[in-house]
């Protein structure tokens, strides 16, 4: 079988696999198991489990655990209820206050953790019934919550960043100090929109009545206080990871350590809570770690087999485009792809076949991590197939239907792809802080 | 359905979750594993086992909590068509497809035999005759005559040369253990086809 | 008759595979043409550097450059492939060694007992250690977290050096997560070429071996099979890329030292690193006591640095 020939068997393979709707590392794993044995030669049943060895070297998923557990700590715990109180009774006053607060919220949350699911989890169940409630829209809040978490991967600590890292080769670092103002004016274009559109159909986001908005400034200023509690994690975290006196993954065990710490003396570390936040820590952390696995097995067989060479002739000799051609062709397969494929696996498979490629056309790597990231997030977010579309669902209350959720997420992902846009012509908005700390 | 396969079910199960809720809390030995890495390094010299350490736990975490997490049904689907079916159909889907999986985890677990038989210091190409040979050896002839069997024990090509053996053994353990549960899962399915909730 | 067609995988990682290996392999693959072909892989591209041998041994990669050290080999000479300390000052001696003083035929040995083809050793670079922080003294070392390799760890490990083992590829990357200090890893011209250069500021002119020893291995049933004339080839490129190594890294490490921009040199006093070597010949004798096999070896090492001190200059000065 030629290169081209595998390549497109087995991924045709895997995508056929997929939509059978068997678990995705099983999906993903079969078809790398049976290339492995029908097509390599001797010892190719080996390799699916080499990649176990793989996995277990790659140290900064030693990081995914902890973030997982320290977001799981943070939405169970209700720790963010403070700061939830706090948004509303600032920004209640405003049209569409609570939903420009809701985002607020979900920067907050996503400076304490790296994923996108406890920024989710937060906003399904502290915010969502809150705004529901006020007689907020529930196509736009539903979209606010996902728009808003989908910043967890972007702003600082960032578990996608870091996977982006260990494959790109690029320092981790500058790759996390990259997110911050792209992620930050990410979150500004959200607000602008929610501010125009409630200005323009003020049913969407109503005004808090009279009777809620009499808060007593001091109870006001109270409330600030619970926006400490991030920043406390948030530093306990990054000042010594960014001075170098812990690395990576102890920075990400100080971090869920704090966490916990936190919720225990907030009084909030129930035996529920315990028991929710360390079982569903494992049920994420193993959905993470086999579809890894697989796709680690499989990245290696299609390898190994000459597919990779066959794709990266495709780009850069058959179709004979510009780089930036090139550049926009792989952000549109990503988002493509993200409909049918989980993110974790694209990352695995995909990225490495992408960004060596990307290097090669002359890109800075940094900057293309940051458009790696609002890729994925708008493909995550993007029906049919998309990881926030499932969590949403699964966390949504009933009168929220599947269309509601597909509906509302159409107007932030055009914002998305804006800001996107802007990065890509202006490389400056991601590399200014990087440059600026490590002196380029 | 016949009354053993309920028992198979029921007692896999039950193993899986025992295991994996022991399993779940390994993220504290994690935790408590680099942090200790952390105190050590800024107050006295750095330990050497940390990092390689936390590695292993990290694979025990997730290999041995994998059967738990099947049954919690967090492991994600692409449910593009699949999240529309009946229930019905699902299981139809699942008896049928759950063989896919199984044949990975299958090939999975020849190579974790294989890859442990190698830890032992066997270098042949018929891992499971090695094991039925030690296995043999020890209920005949004792655990010192099963010592002797073995070969040259392979260590992790680092300073610290931990002893491979007991992490590929947890990985076959934990892969053995996936492989029951997805047969669990099928027999499961195969119920809900004829109408009953196993 | 159909193209025979190896997948090699080398211990190194793309940027220093351009030198160390890839000429040689393209030059094998330009000759033999519709013959054969050996595709690279990089570090840990098909299968972790740690499970290299046991793949090279199973099948399923056919062939393997690497040190015996680093691929966890199931040998007896595993601690002397690689950096043993204070084994080699120069990068002639490994050949020296393996042709002329009879390691070439203790390696084919012991690696036939485990069915794999020992084809060709060779020299490398030397193992200084590139940091963050300056070195001027032995205590500089201590609770240092460096990427090296196994056995220069186990003997680093007793001045206070931390050794850390991490996949080749992910070690820019260590630096500044901050899972490293630095790396005993090589000489100046590696730490240019593969980029550890822009994430340590100072190099250590003191080494502790003059030269690694690595070398190209094949699955014995995969090499039995091939003709005579492309075993010859093979053997042909593998001293090619030995010899392209003898004059990049020994010019380099000089030219780098003089004209290089990105490092600091430091040095620990003579009088103070001569601790280290004292402790390597305790550790040679430790070593010696592990099996007769290794008896035999490090007699062969002592032989050798004896002769070489009484030949005088330029051989050994002082
Ligand atoms: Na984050
Ligand atoms: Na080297």
């Amino acid at each position: 079988m030629s290169y081209e020939m595998i390549a497109i068997v087995m991924f045709a393979g895997m995508m056929l696999m997929l939509m059978t709707g068997q678990r995705v590392f099983g999906a993903i794993g079969f078809v790398g198991a049976l290339a492995g044995l029908m097509l390599w030669g001797t010892g190719g049943s080996e390799i699916p489990f080499s990649a176990a060895m793989k996995l277990m070297k790659w140290y900064p998923l030693l990081t995914l655990p902890m973030f997982i557990f320290m977001g799981y700590v943070l939405s169970e715990s209700k720790i963010a209820d403070d700061l939830y109180k706090m948004f509303h009774v600032w920004m209640g006053p405003v049209q569409g206050g609570l939903a420009i607060g809701t985002i607020g919220l979900m920067v907050l949350i996503s400076a304490m953790n790296g994923l996108s699911v406890a920024g989710m989890a937060i906003g399904a169940t502290i915010a969502l019934p809150e705004l529901l409630r006020r007689g907020y829209d529930k196509i736009m809040v539903t979209g606010v919550i996902q728009a808003g978490s989908s910043l967890g991967i972007l702003v600082p600590p960032s578990v996608v960043l870091v996977l982006y890292a260990m494959i790109a080769r690029q320092p981790v670092g500058q790759l996390w100090l990259a997110g911050v103002v792209p992620g930050l004016m990410m979150a500004a274009m959200f607000i602008l929109y929610i501010y125009v559109r409630c200005r323009i159909q003020p049913h969407l986001g109503p005004v808090l009545p009279e009777e809620e908005r009499n808060v007593p400034m001091s109870e006001k200023l109270r409330l600030l206080r619970a926006g400490l509690l991030p920043l406390v994690i948030f530093a306990t975290m990054m000042v010594p990871f960014v001075n170098g006196w812990t690395s990576l993954v102890e920075s990400s065990a100080i971090g869920a350590m704090t966490a916990f710490v936190a919720a225990i003396l907030k009084g909030r570390m129930t035996r529920e809570v315990f028991e929710t936040s360390v079982r569903s820590t494992l049920a994420i952390s193993c959905m993470f770690m086999w579809i890894i696995l697989a796709a680690l097995g499989f990245g290696a067989i299609f390898d190994g087999l000459g597919a990779v060479k066959a794709i990266e002739d495709l780009f850069t000799t058959q179709l004979g485009l510009s780089p930036w051609m090139i550049l926009i062709l792989m952000q549109l397969s990503f988002i493509l792809m993200g409909t049918f494929l989980d993110d974790t696996a694209m990352l695995v498979i995909v990225a490495p076949l992408y960004v060596p490629l990307v290097g090669a056309l002359g890109f800075d790597l940094i900057w293309y991590g940051v458009l790696y990231t609002i890729t994925t997030q708008i493909a995550y977010m993007t029906p049919p197939f998309g990881y926030n579309l499932f969590l949403m669902r699964a966390m949504a209350p009933p009168e929220i239907g599947l269309r509601d959720i597909y509906w509302s997420i159409i107007p932030f992902a055009l914002v998305m792809v804006l800001a996107l846009s802007l990065v890509m012509i202006f490389p400056e908005i991601a590399l200014w802080l990087p440059d600026y700390v490590y002196g380029k | 359905m016949p009354r053993f396969i309920l028992r198979y079910i029921r007692a896999i199960e039950a193993l899986n979750r025992f295991i994996g809720r022991i399993a779940m809390y390994l993220i504290f030995v994690l935790v408590g594993v680099l942090l200790w890495s952390s105190i050590s390094k800024t107050f006295f010299v750095p330990s050497m086992w940390t990092l390689e350490t936390a590695q292993f736990v990290m694979v025990a975490y997730y290999v041995l909590g994998g059967p738990y997490s099947i049954q919690m049904g967090s492991n994600v689907r692409m449910d593009l068509f699949y999240g529309g079916w009946s229930l019905k159909t699902k299981a139809w889907m699942d008896a049928f497809t759950v063989f896919f999986l199984m044949f990975y985890l299958g090939v999975l677990l020849y190579g974790a035999v294989s890859s442990t038989a190698y830890s032992l210091g066997y270098f042949g190409m018929e891992p499971f005759d090695f094991f039925w040979g030690l296995l043999k050896t020890l209920l005949t002839e004792g655990p010192g005559a099963t010592g002797e069997k073995l070969g040259y024990l392979e260590r992790s090509s680092t300073a610290w040369r931990p002893h491979l053996w007991p992490i590929k053994t947890i990985l076959c353990t934990g892969v053995l253990l996936m492989l029951l549960q997805c047969l669990a899962e099928l027999f499961r399915d195969i119920g809900r086809i004829r109408g009953v909730e196993l | 008759q159909s193209t025979i067609k190896w997948r090699m995988q080398t211990y190194a990682g793309a940027a220093l595979a351009e030198h160390v290996v890839k000429p040689a392999i393209d030059m094998f693959n330009t000759i033999a043409g519709d013959r054969m072909q050996i595709e690279l892989f990089y570090a840990d591209q098909l299968v972790p550097t740690g499970e290299l041998f046991r793949a090279m041994q199973r099948g399923t990669i056919d062939a393997v450059q690497s040190d015996d050290d680093s691929m966890a080999s199931p040998t007896e000479v595993t601690v002397f492939g690689g950096y043993f300390p204070f084994g080699s000052r120069y990068s002639l001696d490994v050949p020296v060694l393996f042709n002329q003083y009879g390691l070439n035929e203790i390696w084919d040995e012991e690696y036939s007992k485990v069915g794999v083809k020992h084809i060709s050793a060779g020299a490398w670079d030397p193992c200084h250690f590139a940091t963050k922080e300056p070195i001027h003294s032995l205590a500089d070392l201590k609770g240092k977290r460096v990427f090296t390799f196994p056995t220069a760890g186990r003997f680093l490990s007793q001045f206070g050096v931390v050794p850390v083992t991490l996949p080749w590829e992910d070690i820019e990357v260590a630096m500044q997560t901050g899972e490293l200090d630095g790396v005993a890893w090589s000489g100046i011209t590696e730490d240019y070429t593969v980029g550890w250069a822009d994430v340590t500021d100072y190099f250590l002119t003191n080494n502790i071996s003059g030269a690694w020893a690595g070398s190209f291995f094949a699955n014995q049933g995969r090499w039995n099979e091939l003709p005579e004339d492309l075993q010859t080839l093979f053997r042909v490129c593998c001293d090619q890329s030995h010899y392209y190594r003898q004059w990049w890294y020994w010019g380099g490490e000089a030219s780098l030292r003089v004209d290089g921009t990105k490092m600091k040199l430091t040095t620990i006093p003579d009088a103070e690193w001569a601790q280290v070597e004292e402790a390597a010949v305790k550790f040679w004798d430790e070593i010696a006591a592990e099996s007769p096999t290794k008896a035999k070896v490090v007699e062969i090492f002592k032989k050798y640095n004896a002769d070489m001190q009484k030949a005088g200059r330029p051989y050994r000065y002082g």
